[in-house]
């Protein structure tokens, strides 16, 4: 670890490794609405496998977890929940936005307990919309991920453009083509 | 119909009075257990902070409101399509069934009627919602109890489900087809003899889920005579669906009022259970959905030619006055209180939804039950948080 | 017989109910001065309004003289409109004038709040929805907990919705809301802050183009 942060790794080599940390991640479902429906249809049924693409469903704890799929409405009520989690997970980390609901607050724009978008509380890379978004959509999400990651300076992550918070700036986030 | 014999029943009564004995002579400090809110067993985010006893539970407080959306609210500032496409979200498996309470309480404000071959659509479609509920919980029960394999036969086969009702509405969950007169549009071609098919093949899964689960020793010792809930609490705690006619009450809303939909027109059966226990739940519902599969193949044997809409206007302002309609969904009773002032959106909307009175009984019931059956009991109960919460 | 029949009523009279007609009059005859109103819609169904000291006396009632043993729900009517009317206000010009008249449906009433609640009898396949006026001044109410033992989360929903308190419940506290919540959300004058802070997207030209749009718009 420390040759890569330090960034004396050859290029061909962190080609490698990202390629592997890509066909390797471990996704932790953080399924709360509807969409956790279809987060379940894609990672667990046999129709839309998502092993099939290098990703493991069903960690035992958020602490084993590379990627996290946030999937339905989040509530003022649960916002502490998905921050503490968030923290649980070691980096390096990946947040995946699924639904309307959790990217912009959707249906319930305007409701009063209802948090407009999971991206107020955490970081996110890939938004995928719809309501719920079919599982293809869900797929296509984690294979754009897996192109950001392999093209990713773990370098330059690991040095840390930090700010305040500690949390390293991403690039600009993706957004799946409905 | 119990299996329980009285040497089992003798033996579980003896290890709850031996462990009630440990517990005061180790004098161990009660330890609060708190379940939830992101916990596999709870069907989406249902907190429940429980008092243990050792091993049993002295005091359970379940703590909803994680997926509250304000449905009640938001509904007063959209007019009657808008609460249509929002109201597909209370209860999310069965979708459908969500939107006919609504769109019926609107059309008896109105005082008309759904031409008739919208009424049987609006009841295939019903019933399917139904079938792609509870299919989903007869797989999830056995993975709460630890046995992993159903819950991947109910996914793969409420596919087959799942797209019938995308080949008709546009949407595999929340079709946001219901109109306020009749539907959104017809049936596209082929549509019915293809869901004949997947009606057998619903059945097939059916009986899949009794050989695998029925039948298991272990299913049934862990389920027979756990969280039981006698007939007289039911009803006072408001339980409905599944949950009342395990108990032994005979009560089904399809049956038991009209409404302008298509069940009176078809030969159907109410299944009840006299134990109400969490075995009777399971039974119960296995049999609702291989009863749904003959009501949808009946209706789509008899379905009616004509238009799908009744004449509407264009913009649509609900006459003032109040109106309720309760329908017998997947879970239980659902209903709408419609109160209206004449203007194109509701004045105020009081959802009734079956997984709230569900719930509620939870505190009465978990009281002196150990850890594991918890988590069998709120198995069986089968709520869905978005229709608790609304 | 479908309960929307399709003839209109002139011609044929209106749609026999004896069982709620007789429910009718077993109430009136039961309950007699604690009626305060009611209103019947032959095959639909049948409100009571009773007066706020007998709540508890009616639910009662229901349960053990008609035989209601099945609740359904209850739940509160706040009958203020609303001053933001559906938020989607012009933020460019003046706020509309809007009534304030507060109008009661079914059965009338005096009171901003009223409760309705509704219980069922299984046996004579007939349900009646109750309801009564909440006092203006003080926002309480009797709870029905003691008749029937689901009435405990409705009633704590309530007051948490409507800020109605019931004099005899084990304890009312929060269900839904996050604990630092302030105000009760479903009263009329609360308002939906993000349909307020946020200009309604359905109302056009409220935000100026952006500069260079003209440029292609005619293009046809």
């Amino acid at each position: 670890m420390g040759l890569v942060e330090k960034g004396r790794i050859p290029k061909s080599l962190t080609t490698l490794l990202n390629m592997s940390r890509k066909y390797s991640l471990w996704v932790y479902q953080w399924g709360l609405a509807c969409c956790a429906i279809e987060m379940g249809a894609a990672f667990g049924s046999p129709r839309y496998d998502v092993m099939r693409l290098g990703v493991i469903p069903f960690p035992a704890s958020p602490r084993q977890a590379d990627l996290v799929c946030i999937s339905g409405t989040v509530t003022d009520k649960m916002a502490p929940a998905i921050k503490r989690l968030y923290e649980q997970m070691p980096d390096p980390k990946y947040v995946i936005s699924m639904g309307s609901c959790a990217n912009c607050g959707g249906p319930y724009w305007d409701s009063y307990s209802v948090t407009k978008g999971v991206d107020q509380l955490i970081p996110v890379d890939v938004y995928v919309p719809g309501c719920p978004p079919r599982p293809e959509a869900l797929l296509e999400g984690i294979v754009l991920l897996q192109e950001r990651i392999r093209n990713e300076d773990m370098a330059a992550r690991w040095r840390g453009e930090a700010d305040e918070l500690h949390e390293v700036k991403r690039g600009e986030p993706l957004v799946v083509d409905a | 119909m119990t299996l329980v014999t009285d040497r089992q029943q003798l033996a579980y009564v003896a290890a709850q009075a031996a462990d009630a004995r440990v517990n005061i002579e180790l004098e161990t400090e009660g330890m609060t257990l708190n379940i939830g809110p992101q916990h596999p067993a709870t069907h989406g985010t249902l907190r429940i902070i429980t008092r243990l006893d050792g091993e049993q539970v002295v005091w359970a407080d379940p703590v909803p409101g994680y997926m509250h959306r304000g449905y009640e609210k938001l509904v007063e500032v959209r007019s009657y399509p808008q609460v249509t496409t929002l109201v597909n979200r209370i209860d999310w498996l069965g979708s459908f069934a969500n939107e006919v309470p609504f769109i019926l309480a609107a059309e008896q404000l109105m005082g008309i009627e759904a031409p008739p071959r919208a009424q049987w659509i609006r009841t295939i479609l019903f019933e399917l919602a139904r079938i792609a509920n509870v299919s989903l919980f007869l797989g999830d029960m056995g993975v709460q109890l630890g046995a992993l394999t159903p819950v991947f036969y109910a996914f793969r086969d409420r596919e087959f489900v799942l797209n019938q009702i995308e080949s008709a509405t546009g949407g595999r969950f929340h079709p946001n087809y219901d109109r306020i007169g009749g539907l959104k549009e017809d049936l596209p071609k082929g549509w019915i003899d293809e869901t004949r098919a997947v009606m057998g093949k619903m059945r097939g899964f059916c009986d899949e889920m009794e050989e695998l689960l029925l039948g298991n020793e272990i299913f049934e010792a862990r389920t027979r005579g756990i969280g039981v809930i006698p007939a007289d609490v039911a009803l006072s705690y408001g339980l409905s669906g599944a949950n009342l006619r395990a108990s032994g009450v005979d009560w089904d809303l399809r049956r038991d009022q009209q409404l302008p939909m298509a069940w009176s027109q078809v030969d159907w059966k109410v299944w009840t259970h006299p134990d109400g226990d969490s075995f009777a739940r399971y039974w119960v519902r296995l049999q609702e959905t291989r009863e749904a599969t003959l009501i949808v193949e009946q209706l789509l044997d008899g379905l009616p030619a004509g238009s799908i809409m009744a004449k509407v206007p264009r913009i649509i302002k609900v006459p003032a006055g109040e109106a309720w309609v309760s329908t017998e969904n997947p879970l239980g009773e659902m209903g709408y209180y419609i109160v209206s002032k004449g203007d194109t959106g509701p004045f105020r909307v009081k959802i009734r939804s079956a997984s709230f009175n569900n719930i509620s009984i939870v505190p009465w019931l978990l009281q002196g039950v150990y850890v594991p059956d918890v988590i069998t009991i709120l198995a069986s109960l089968y709520f869905i948080l978005g229709d608790i919460d609304r | 017989m479908s309960l929307l029949s399709s003839t209109p009523d002139s011609e044929t009279g209106p749609v026999a109910d004896d069982r709620r007609v007789g429910l009718l009059a077993e109430i009136t005859a039961g309950l007699g001065d604690a009626v305060a109103a009611t209103h019947l819609i032959p095959g639909k169904d049948l409100w009571v309004r009773v007066n706020t000291a007998d709540w508890l006396t009616a639910g009662r009632f229901a349960r053990d003289a008609l035989g209601c043993a099945y609740f359904c729900f209850l739940s509160a009517i706040d009958w203020l409109p609303s001053p933001f009317g559906k938020g989607e206000d012009d933020p460019t010009e003046p706020p509309p004038e809007r009534s304030t008249a507060i109008e009661q449906g079914f059965t009338g009433g005096a009171t901003r709040f009223q409760l309705i609640a509704r219980t069922v009898s299984l046996q004579r396949h007939v349900g009646i929805t109750w309801k009564v006026d909440v006092p203006d001044d003080l926002v309480e109410v009797e709870s029905w907990v003691k008749v029937y033992a689901g009435a405990d989360w409705h009633e704590r929903e309530c007051w948490e919705m409507f800020g109605i308190s019931f004099a005899g419940h084990p304890g009312l506290r929060k269900l839904y809301l996050p604990g630092g919540f302030e105000g009760h959300p479903m009263r009329k004058d609360f308002p939906l802050l993000a349909r307020l802070v946020k200009p309604w997207p359905g109302i056009v030209d409220v935000e100026p183009l952006p500069v260079g749009a003209d440029d292609g718009g005619e293009a046809e």
